[in-house]
């Protein structure tokens, strides 16, 4: 497996780029990258000469987070100030502005089936879901306290969540918090149903591995990657290399290898076999705040991975 | 049986006397030579035979007897005979001159032997035998040069005498012209084939000598033939055998040397050779023994000496370096010149260096250089010696000298890398390397040591994958590697235990169970910790703990791998995890400074200060000399006076004072030492004394830009801090960002803190927001800085909107209207956050703003429709001088129109009228050829015509375009009122929303003057109200509590170079072994 620098943008956006997600493609369009930034903005970027689509407005403070429906025409983004904002990808059209206060927006996905969009609520320490039909929250998925709380964090009363993912079949969410432990949920009957520990710093990226479901890694700002059995409640693994957070990880459409961006301004590679970074690429200069991989399918060949970063850039892969 | 046969005085008879049965009492003989005046020749007979017999005294009672006056007198005519008693004499006391040891006797019989040599002098100055015996004298007394001309006599007389060219012989041996001995000795078996095997013993010399062995060894072989007992031939064979340095050849010269032996148990030499062999194979105990039996049976010197030696060695190898010391002394004392025998001088240097007589050594030493000039292990322990009486210099050039003596000796190298090390790591580097190539290609094994020192100064450098090669080559192969391959994976573990992942070993029992090999050599760990260190370094973290945890699960007492693992956990945040690890720590030593200091850090990141104290209490207890513990205690004064709050502003005073005197302290210790520099700047910024504290930072900042491990992003965060306080903004940001790019990767929030306030301070509120909105984004649940964003983006607001009108735009205030939108959601969020205790804000706090900004946001809409309006005159405005301009352009297009118009006419009217002027030609050339004279009249009627009509066309159209230019002056001239009308209107606007604002304000201040009194003031940093201060304290109290927090920080660093001067110290453990163990190298 390789990543070989397909196009990169300089000044993608007026500011740090924060986040990043792919839109499937429909009838009409190839896929499109889609990312969100401190400059309040929402770009839409078609590969692979990342050609601007489209610059949306309509959020005030920085985009945290964007999230796109799998069916590929609508898309979600979250900002600082709090709002999600639900729009139609090809006319930019808003279909709706979601706020559940107080608790704040960070990290949003939608479900596998695209019926649910999962919020990590910040600091009302749970998941709010929404149904993608009616936009109306069907559910908040509360952290319970942790058991026989450890002495050492006397604020821990309260977990702030950061991120959040799915499982490849829908049944389980996951959320990672502040305080660095891990939080699953049984979907089905909106349940908590445990904790992963083994990070003690921010959980700021979470990701599943499409082939094993119950496989589920995570990024930390303790510079570790972690691979849990999510059900067995197992730390199947720990990676180690990036010199500062992570910030991000995305898993490849295969399931043999992941890609992360760190604080310390690379991308890299993991070969999951060998659990070892196999590659590492450095063409921004600034924090990589999102690595995303294209999703597999449609007409277009051949993997992409994308990246942004602080320095306001926009890189693209071809992953093979 | 033989027979002499004396003759009786005056008769024919003769006296038979049996040589074996002489009398025991010489006088019996000597009456009866008397008494039949016996020839001369028969004294000489019989005292040699009885000097056969070993009857001594009376060989010398009949020879003395016969050379007395008496004799002299009767046999005056004998010349001969006399010369040949009196030349025995002289022999036998050179001989015995030769053999004493005592130098008085010695001289008595060499003077004795001079006597008779003279004496028969006297009686024939030519008589060769005579000159002889001299020169065997001289030889015996050492005078080479005499001796050679007292032979060369004899040899010019007769060029065949035996004697004097086995004397010759000698001589030349002596002088080391081997070639020229070897010649007389053929010279002298020639003329006398018969001649004794000491003959052919002499050949065998001087072949050895000459490096002829083979030749040499028959010689010797002959001798032995020739006399099966000969011990020198015998123990010359032996010590070929032994050199030519096969096992074999070994056994046969000790066997040929215990032949000698068992011949002739005294022969020095073969007891110290024996003694030589013994001490090889490490029988110390005959060694001994032989070597006392050799000290008593010689009192040769140089044997002595070398008997001397041999104890001495033998006592040096089994590390009885006082006895040892003493017999090499007593070895030394034997030789008069270090020339004969320098090993002795060697061995004392080396015993005196052992036992810490550096200068007695180095005189010892230098005396074995001066034989040996280039010998490299003497330069290299003189280099040694130097570098350990602090004469750098002086070591290294003595080094160097080696090297350029034998640059292929790799320990040379090597040794001069280790004196380099501490000194210049870029020498020392490449002299390891120069030695490890040559190792390499001598095809040695390479010490783990200096792979290791190769490594971790590749480490120093920042060559990380260098240093990793090194570091990896000097563990070499073991279970390790598969570790850092990631080819052994830790199993599975469950995710609640994973917590206390660096303390779990069950992956090595595990594997041993597996029968996998878990060997790790202890010469070995150093170099494996380091590369656990290095990995940790380029945080492949992972391997790192694997091979810590392999460290202590081997050698439970290496408390450093525990304390790696304890600084890994903490940089993790799993402050129990390394609390724990750290306590394992001190289970091994309790009063392990390094474990002490580390555990004090974590228990004030617990929060747990009176504990902290009292943990850095003890280690500063432990030991005086690590400044650490003190510079902590420095540090929690300090953040005790910083914590306070400032209730008690004496406890402040007190606990500031008392890290000032802690700090101070540190300095006196170690007057570089970074830290204590950065906490007393530190101390004098907080007292206000910013350009004493800014010019230590500076220093600091400086100094500490040279390591990689020292990492001190504290001092730039100061300065900048100091930068700040002296208002000086654009550099506090510049130091501020330098700082968090450098040392952070950009994550660090509370240095886009400091960024931020900064910014706000220097009014740069965009910039200001900009940077808080990034820290939220790296620290989304400190709700600080969410309040802080609000707070600047509602200054921002007031700023825009107090502009004067003039100055701004109405996009200006659009911008203010959304931020102030911006703020009441954030301040609203906050508030309804407040009701969840998500923060320790003051719910009231956070009202009080969201009320105002609410009130502003009031204010602002009118401010905003008022910009609007502007906006859209303006607009219109422009609108209207579009119009104008457009009408303008019609107009002017219009006249182009009717200018071409009238030119096209013109053009028609020319046209006609020189068609009409044509036809009126035509018709004037009719009228011509009627009527001449008419012509002219009628052509100026026609023009005239032509003139008026185009006259009035034109007035016309002027007419025409002056009216419209009237009525658009008109428009304008209306416009232009309006405009002013409307300024008016804006003006009268303006009064009334300043009229609103005050009644507003004033109604507000009826309900809540407070609150908003203080709102109004925190909007407007000059105005000094007490209230205003209070609500800057957020902001200002915080950014102190910083200011304190990063000294926490500062003590982490320090863990860094406490821990490599850890493994520093083993370096120079390795560095300090050199000559424990070739102490034997130089003596065959």
């Amino acid at each position: 497996m390789k990543l070989a620098g397909l196009k990169s943008v300089e000044n993608a956006h007026d500011d740090s780029v924060w986040t990043a997600a792919w839109v499937a493609e429909t009838d009409a369009r190839p896929a499109l990258l889609l990312t969100g930034s401190l400059d309040e903005t929402v770009r839409m970027w078609r590969p692979d000469d990342l050609e601007l689509e489209r610059t949306s407005t309509g959020h005030c403070l920085g985009v945290v987070s964007v999230a796109a429906h799998p069916s590929g025409v609508i898309a979600a983004s979250a900002s600082l100030d709090s709002f999600v904002r639900i729009f139609d990808v090809d006319t930019n059209a808003t279909i709706a502005t979601l706020e559940a206060p107080p608790s704040e927006v960070w990290q949003l996905q939608f479900n596998p089936k695209g019926t649910t969009l999962a919020v990590a609520g910040g600091g009302s320490a749970s998941v709010m879901l929404w149904d993608t039909s009616t936009w109306q929250l069907i559910a908040t998925l509360q952290i319970p306290r942790l058991e026989g709380s450890k002495p050492a964090d006397k604020s821990s009363g309260k977990k702030f969540v950061l991120s959040v993912a799915w499982s490849p079949d829908g049944r389980r969410l996951a959320c990672g918090s502040v305080d660095g432990t891990i939080s699953i949920f049984d979907i089905a009957r909106a349940k908590f149903m445990h904790h992963l520990e083994g990070h003690f710093m921010p959980v700021r990226s979470l990701a599943y591995s499409p082939i094993e479901p119950r496989l589920l890694f995570s990024g930390s700002d303790d510079a570790q990657i972690h691979m849990y059995d999510s059900e067995g409640k197992t730390l199947a693994g720990a990676m180690s290399g990036h010199a500062s957070w992570v910030l991000s990880i995305d898993v490849a459409p295969d399931g043999v290898a992941i890609a992360t961006g760190s604080s310390d301004r690379t991308v890299r590679l993991w070969d999951l076999g060998m659990r070892a970074a196999i590659q590492t690429m450095s063409s921004h200069n600034d924090q990589v705040w999102a690595v995303a991989f294209r999703p597999p399918g449609g007409s277009s060949r051949g993997g992409r991975l994308a990246s942004v970063s602080d320095d306001k850039s926009i890189s693209l892969y071809d992953y093979s | 049986m033989a027979y002499v046969y004396i003759p009786v005085h005056n008769s024919q008879e003769e006296v038979r006397v049996a040589l074996d049965q002489l009398p025991r009492d010489a006088t019996d003989i000597l009456d009866i030579l008397k008494a039949e005046q016996a020839p001369l020749d028969l004294w000489l007979t019989i005292a040699r035979e009885y000097f056969k017999q070993g009857k001594v005294d009376q060989f010398r009672q009949i020879l003395e007897e016969g050379s007395s006056p008496e004799i002299d007198e009767y046999y005056a005519d004998v010349r001969y005979e006399r010369i040949a008693i009196l030349n025995a004499l002289g022999a036998y006391y050179s001989y015995l001159g030769k053999i004493e040891t005592k130098q008085r006797e010695k001289e008595e019989h060499f003077i004795l032997a001079t006597q008779y040599y003279n004496k028969a002098s006297r009686i024939d100055m030519h008589e060769p035998s005579t000159w002889v015996g001299k020169g065997q004298l001289l030889l015996a007394k050492g005078e080479v040069e005499q001796a050679f001309a007292a032979f060369k006599i004899v040899l010019d007389g007769d060029w065949d005498n035996v004697p004097a060219l086995l004397g010759q012989a000698c001589v030349e041996f002596n002088r080391g012209r081997y070639l020229d001995s070897l010649e007389l000795y053929k010279r002298a078996l020639r003329v006398h084939p018969e001649c004794p095997a000491a003959v052919r013993l002499g050949i065998g010399l001087c072949r050895y000598k000459l490096g002829q062995l083979e030749k040499a060894r028959q010689a010797f072989q002959r001798v032995l033939q020739l006399d099966s007992e000969n011990i020198e031939a015998l123990v010359a064979l032996a010590v070929m055998d032994m050199h030519a340095n096969e096992a074999f050849g070994i056994r046969k010269g000790i066997e040929k040397m215990h032949r000698a032996f068992e011949i002739y148990p005294y022969s020095a030499m073969a007891l110290n050779y024996l003694a030589n062999h013994f001490f090889f194979t490490g029988q110390h105990f005959l060694v001994e023994q032989l070597t006392e039996t050799a000290l008593a049976v010689t009192n040769h010197g140089p044997t002595k000496s070398h008997s001397y030696y041999n104890l001495a060695r033998s006592y040096h190898s089994k590390g009885d370096y006082e006895k040892a010391g003493l017999y090499y002394m007593a070895s030394v004392k034997e030789i008069n010149k270090p020339h004969e025998f320098v090993f002795p001088y060697y061995g004392l240097g080396q015993v005196q260096l052992k036992l810490g007589d550096l200068r007695s050594s180095l005189s010892n030493f230098e005396k074995v250089l001066e034989v040996y000039p280039d010998n490299c292990e003497t330069l290299k322990v003189l280099g040694h010696i130097y570098v350990q009486l602090g004469q750098y210099e002086k070591g290294q050039e003595f080094m160097r000298k080696a090297i350029k003596v034998d640059p292929r000796d790799a320990q040379a190298f090597l040794d001069l890398g280790e004196l380099l090390i501490s000194s210049d790591p870029t020498a020392a580097l490449d002299a390891f390397k120069t030695a490890h190539s040559l190792l390499k290609k001598g095809g040695q094994e390479v010490p783990v040591d200096m792979l290791n020192n190769i490594g971790v100064i590749h480490f120093e450098r920042g060559e990380f994958e260098l240093a990793e090669q090194s570091l990896k080559e000097a563990v070499g192969e073991g279970v390790w590697i598969s570790f850092i391959e990631g080819k052994i994976k830790p199993k599975a573990i469950d995710a609640a235990e994973s917590v206390h992942l660096y303390r779990d070993v069950r992956i090595f029992t595990e594997l041993e169970e597996d029968n996998v090999p878990l060997e790790l050599p202890w010469n070995k760990v150093t170099a494996l910790f380091n590369l656990a260190r290095l990995l940790e370094q380029i945080h492949k973290t992972e391997p790192a703990s694997l091979l810590y945890r392999l460290i202590v699960y081997k050698y439970p007492d290496y408390v450093d791998a525990y304390l790696r693992l304890a600084a890994i956990a903490k940089a993790q945040n799993n402050i129990q995890l390394s609390i724990e690890l750290v306590n394992d720590a001190l289970k091994v030593n309790n009063k392990c400074v390094n474990a002490l200091s580390m555990l004090g850090d974590l228990e004030l990141k617990n929060d747990d200060w009176v504990k902290a104290k009292e943990t850095f209490r003890a280690a500063e207890a432990t030991d005086d000399k690590d400044s650490y513990s003190t510079l902590s205690l420095g540090n929690w004064n300090y953040f005790a006076a910083m914590r306070n709050e400032r209730k008690y502003p004496k406890l402040e005073a007190t606990h500031l004072e008392k890290a000032k005197e802690l700090y101070t302290k540190v300095l006196v210790q170690h007057n570089s030492n970074l830290y204590g520099a950065n906490g007393a700047g530190v101390v004098l910024a907080e007292k206000g004394q910013f350009d004493i504290s800014r010019d230590i930072f500076t220093q600091v900042q400086e100094a500490a830009s040279g390591s990689i491990f020292i990492q001190m992003p504290d001092v730039w965060i100061n300065l900048a801090h100091v930068y700040f306080a002296q208002g000086n903004f654009s550099l506090a940001v510049k130091m501020y960002q330098n700082c968090l790019r450098k040392f952070y990767y950009n994550t660090d929030s509370h240095i886009h803190l400091y960024l931020a306030r900064t910014h706000y301070e220097a009014e740069q509120w965009q910039e200001c927001k900009k940077t808080l909105l990034r820290a939220i984004h790296l620290s989304p649940s400190n709700y600080v800085l969410r309040f802080d964003a609000g707070v600047t983006m509602q200054k921002y607001s007031t700023s825009i909107l107090q502009k004067e009108k003039a100055k701004r735009t109405a996009d200006e205030v659009r911008s203010a209207v959304a931020e102030l939108k911006n703020a009441i959601q954030i301040f609203s969020q906050l508030s309804a956050a407040a009701n969840l205790h998500f923060h320790g804000f003051d719910e009231k706090k956070i009202a009080t703003h969201l009320e105002y900004c609410k009130h502003l946001l009031d204010a602002a809409r009118i401010h905003c429709e008022d910009a609007q309006r502007e906006e859209e005159q303006i607009r219109q405005r422009q609108e209207l001088a579009r119009q104008v301009a457009l009408a303008e352009d019609a107009r002017r297009k219009a006249e182009e129109q009717r200018k071409r118009q009238l030119e096209k006419r013109k053009l028609d009217d020319e046209l006609k009228r020189v068609e009409q002027q044509e036809e009126h030609f035509k018709r004037v050339k009719e009228q011509w050829k009627r009527n001449g004279p008419k012509r002219r009249e009628r052509s100026d009627i026609d023009e005239d015509g032509g003139y008026n009509e185009k006259r009035r066309r034109g007035g016309k159209r002027r007419k025409a375009s002056k009216s419209r230019y009237e009525v658009e002056e008109t428009g304008n001239d209306l416009v232009d009122d309006q405009e002013y009308l409307e300024d008016e209107d804006a003006n009268v606007n303006y009064r009334e929303f300043a009229a609103n604002e005050t009644q507003e304000q004033d109604g507000v201040t009826e309900e809540n003057a407070q609150d908003l009194l203080a709102a109004a003031g925190l909007e407007d940093s000059d105005v000094d109200e007490p209230s205003s201060t209070a609500k800057r304290r957020p902001n200002w109290s915080e950014s102190d509590d910083d200011v304190g927090e990063q000294q926490p920080e500062s003590s982490l660093v320090r863990e860094n170079p406490a821990e490599r001067h850890e493994s520093d110290g083993e370096l120079k453990e390795n560095a300090e072994r050199p000559y424990g163990d070739d102490d034997m190298d130089e003596e065959e």
